[in-house]
Formats: structure tokens, sequence, C-alpha cells
């Protein structure tokens, strides 16, 4: 057994050791960290480009013979258009609204000192917590009695509102890191609140206001409870209702078709995702813990 | 008072209703749809609610017969399990993710990039996905266990394995923040640390045990109440995958009060299963909260 008699340069030796040991074992979660993360959407995606039969018949995962076809069946299913485009104007509009008001909102928690505050920015945060799924039933009571189920306006009212709180939270940190003398020096040259606001305050905090709109794109695109509970008519779908009944619309298992519908939803979001990828991780982040 | 930034005097009762004024149009989408949802769906659970919405006052009744209602007690066992296994799942692999995105060197910006994609996806399309995966005729699982010669399983139609692979799906669903979290966490600590240990001699178990650990153990209490929050509510991956089968064996609350409500039509029941999932959110919240105080910033 050695002893602790020898610790200078062993030690030094011991430490690059373990540090190339490091350098090899790391591959170990690495590999599976890829496999965990890549497998199931990698399956799917080359399932999407193999022949239906192909998908029974071969244990390879690669296709025999590549080809779109699953997506040309998906684009021409006749509901398809509709469905994406409620899939873009829910998310367009439940991105836009909640970004406007949030800001507005998020500048008066930021800048000034008022009355009832705190009771107020509690009222916007707690909501937060609420699970989606939860409110279904009041909140289907609801839109009965104002007559807008199976609307727009029904979807957009519920996506906005789910949406505020969110953008806020993340808004109110951004805001209150704009120093106060950029506006004051701006408010001396005449600029009035929305004058700063346009030209002071949401140039400073665009990286905010990025990651803002990439979660609430996120939350809109990706809502199922709502437009489960709230519409019933089959012009009213977004891509995920539509891909939840998209096996019993079917008839047949056609798994091909049915991989192309997954991969067609989660696509426009990944895109962006890797497109806005370095500037808002960091934001998610610290958006999260506030 | 509202002390502003520049005030003109002139205009001071202007200025002092401005921040009201801001947070008006925020305030009224959140408090008319959200909070509407709330207090209405308290109001729902003391009346019987026929399959027209007519309400009649019921006082109680509701809840007595939710809380003695054995679908519902089992119900919410197996929602506190499928919790359990999530978290415990979740958390060991965010850990193990996280450690390796901090450490790793090469092919470290596409590690990171691809650990969070799952975040991305939706519910509906990641229960598509490990549906697809555990099929069995065509799933990728029973292929593997056929060719290293193993029985393939009917994965979705065994009350067991079904429950299993809601947790998996609903594990890969979390993991991505889960590791966001933690891999902040893990970026505070200082490098030195670690050569200062390795040099005194200690392993890289004892490292993480003595070093990393105790350093990150607010983002551990954060990502462990992120993923209990995620879990408890979880609706759309189990509603796609299984739909509460087989034989009720992934029958969550959340599906519960969505049968209740909109396939038994029960307006009044459905709001007391709601309350509880509310319940059950808000203690974590402030459980949340807890954590995050001693983590030791502010709000």
């Amino acid at each position: 057994m050695t002893t602790a008699s020898a610790k200078g340069p062993v030690g030094r030796r011991a430490l690059r050791a373990s540090r190339f040991a490091q350098g090899s074992l790391i591959w170990l979660p690495a590999l599976l960290l890829v496999v965990w993360t890549s497998t199931p959407i990698l399956w799917a995606f080359m399932a999407s480009l193999k022949e239906p039969l192909e998908i029974y018949e071969s244990t390879s995962l690669l296709p025999r013979s590549p080809s779109l076809d699953a997506y040309r069946e998906v684009i021409t299913m006749r509901g398809f258009p509709r469905w994406f485009l409620n899939s873009v104007l829910v998310t367009a509009v439940a991105t836009v609204v909640p970004l406007g008001l949030s800001l507005v909102a998020a500048y008066a928690f930021a800048r000034y000192a008022f009355r009832f505050r705190h009771v107020l920015l509690l009222l916007f945060l707690i909501p937060r917590i609420l699970p989606r799924v939860a409110l279904i039933v009041p909140l289907y009571d609801l839109l009965h009695g104002l007559g807008i189920l199976n609307s727009y306006t029904g979807l957009f009212l519920t996506y906005i509102a789910s949406a505020v709180p969110l953008a806020t939270w993340l808004l109110v940190g951004f805001v209150a890191g704009v120093p106060r003398e950029l506006e004051e020096s701006a408010a001396i040259d005449g600029a009035n609140l929305w004058v700063r606001l346009r030209y002071v305050v949401v140039p400073m905090i665009w990286p905010g206001i990025v990651t803002a709109a990439v979660l609430c794109v996120r939350e809109a695109w990706n809502e199922f409870p709502f437009v489960l509970a709230f519409t019933n008519s089959t012009e009213m779908r977004t891509l995920p209702y539509q891909l939840y009944v998209l096996e019993d619309a079917m008839g047949i298992q056609d798994w091909a078709v049915y991989n192309a519908f997954t991969i067609m939803t989660i696509l426009p979001l990944l895109i962006l995702y890797l497109l806005l990828e370095r500037r808002i991780v960091s934001n998610i982040v610290s958006g999260a813990l506030k | 008072m509202a002390t502003l930034v520049t005030g003109r005097p002139a205009r001071k009762t202007a200025t002092a209703l401005t921040p009201y004024l801001l947070l008006l149009p925020g305030l009224l989408f959140v408090l008319g749809v959200l909070g509407y949802g709330v207090v209405s769906g308290a109001v729902l659970s003391l009346h019987e609610v026929d399959a027209f919405l007519n309400r009649r006052f019921v006082g109680f009744a509701n809840y007595a017969s939710v809380f003695s209602d054995p679908r519902f007690q089992a119900s919410l066992w197996r929602t506190v399990w499928f919790v359990f296994y999530s978290i415990a799942l979740s958390l060991a692999l965010s850990l193990v993710f996280a450690l390796t995105l901090d450490r790793v060197t090469r092919a470290r910006q596409f590690l990171r990039g691809l650990s969070l994609v799952p975040y991305f996806v939706s519910g509906i399309a990641t229960a598509v996905m490990w549906r697809f995966l555990f099929s069995s005729n065509v799933g990728l699982v029973n292929r593997i266990l056929s060719a290293i010669g193993l029985p393939g399983q009917s994965w979705l139609g065994d009350p067991t394995l079904s429950f299993v692979v809601c947790v998996l799906a609903n594990a890969w669903f979390i993991v991505p923040f889960s590791t966001l979290i933690l891999l902040s966490g893990l970026q505070t600590i200082d490098r030195q640390l670690y050569d200062a240990a390795r040099i005194d001699g200690a392993g890289g178990v004892r490292v993480f045990r003595y070093i990393t650990l105790p350093l990150i153990k607010p983002m551990l209490g954060v990502s462990l109440i992120w993923l209990s929050y995620a879990s408890f509510s979880m609706f759309d991956i189990i509603v796609a995958l299984t739909g509460g089968g087989p034989f009720r064996a992934t029958e969550v609350v959340s599906l519960y009060m969505y049968q209740v409500g909109f396939r038994f039509l029960d307006f009044g029941e459905a709001s007391v299963l709601m309350l509880v999932l509310l319940a059950i959110n808000t203690l974590l919240s402030l459980v949340y909260l807890r954590v995050f105080v001693i983590g030791g910033s502010e709000a």
C-alpha cells in the first residue's frame, strides 16, 4: 500500500491520470445522452421515409429507398392546410398579444412604486403554477356561457391569458436591468412613455423579448388540453389535436404517414430553436429561476 | 403615490394612475380568464351540474362522492407513484447529463443543443413517438429484444409495462429542462476547487460527494420541485400514449378529471378533482418558494 508520504509529484501525476480517465470515460454518459434524446425522433423520422410495408418487414433503421411519399400524403390530407393555418394563427396571436401586454405590465412593475404593487405582481405570477388541464372544466363553462366554444375567439382568450404570466415573469427582470439614466436623459429630451419604451427599453431588452417570444410560441404551438376541450369541429383543430386523433381518422395503421405527421408538427419549432439556440438558452434558465 | 423616472408636476394625477393603466390589460386577461376559472371551479364544485350545464346547489355532496370513490383513490395513488418514479429517473438522468455537458470538451455545443430538443417537442408528439418505439409489432424495442433472442413484449397491452412506458416518455419530455437548471448550477462552481481537491488526492466520487453536490444543492431543489410539478399535472403524454388504459393502469388524476368532466359530463365532480389538482400544485409551489428562498436569491 502506498501511503500519503509521496504527495507532491505523485499527486500531480494522479491529477493528470484522473483527467485522462475522465476524458475517456465521459463518452459513456455523452453517448447515453445522444441515444436517449435522439432515438425516439430518429426512429420516427426514419420510419417516415420508409414505405408503409417496409416498416413491418425490415429491421433496419435506415430506409431501403428513402421517399417523401408519406409527407406528400400528409400535406395533401383534406384538412391539413386548415390545421396548419389554425396552429399558425393561434400561435401568432398567443405570442404577439401577450408580449405587448406583458411588456407594458413588466415596465410598470419594474419602474414604478405604487400601492398594491406586490399583490398585483403576485396576481400576475401565481397563475403560472395553474396547470392548464386543471382549468378546462370551469373554462369550458365560461366559454359556453359566452357562446364562444369551438371558435377562434375562445382559443385566443384562453391562450393569451395563460401566456401573459409567463412573458411578464421573464420581462420584469429584463426591464429592471435597463439603467434608469438612459430613460431619464431621453425624458429630458422630451420623449414620452411610448417613445421611451419603443426606442430605449425595447432595444435594450431585445434578448429577453426574443426569449419570451420563443417560450410563448412553444406553449401555443404545442398546446393540447384547451383545444381538445374547447373545440369539437374538424375545421377548428390545431396540429397537435389532429395528431391525437390521427390514428382513428386514418382507419388503417399507416405508420409512415403517422410518423411523417409527427415530424411535420415538431419541425417548425425545432427549426426556430436551432436558429435561436445560442441566444435563448441561458435566458430560459434565468427566466425559469426568477 | 407613484414615483416616476421623470414626473411632470403638472400632470401628477395622470402619472399616479400610469402604472395601473399599464397593468390593466394584462390583468384583465389573467384575472378574467384564469382567475375566473379558479373561482368558478370552486363554485361549480358545490353544485350538481347536468349535461346542459344547469346547476343545482348541493353543498359538499360532490366532495363526499369523489373522496369516497375507489376509482379516484386509485388514480391519486397512481399519480403519486407516477410522480415518484418520474422524478427518480429524471433527476438521475438530468444530473448525469448536466455533469457530462459541464465537463465534455469535444462536440460541446452540439451536445448542449441536442439535450434541449425534447423541450420543444409537444406532449402529443412525444407520446406518438414513444408509442411507435414500444409498438408490439413494429417498435424498435421489441426489434432489439428479438435480435438478442428475448421475447417481445406487448408493452402497451400490459398494465405494469404501459405504466413503465408512460414514466419513460414523461422523463424524456421533462429531463431537458431539469438538465438546463442543473447545468446552470454547475457552471457557477469554481474550477480551481476541483483541481485543488484532486491534488489533495480526492477521487472522482469524493469530489462529487463533497464539492459538486453541496454546491448545486439549491439547483437540485429547484429542479426537483419543477420535475414534480410537471409530472403531477401531466395530461398530454398519458392521454395520447395509453388513454389511461389498459384497465385504467395509467389513469392519473388529470385523466380521471377529464373522464368525469367530458365523458360522464359531471362538471360538479370534475371541479372537485380540479381543486385537488390545484391544491397539490399550490403545495408544491410553496415548497418551491421555500427551496428558492433558501437558495439565496430573491423573487
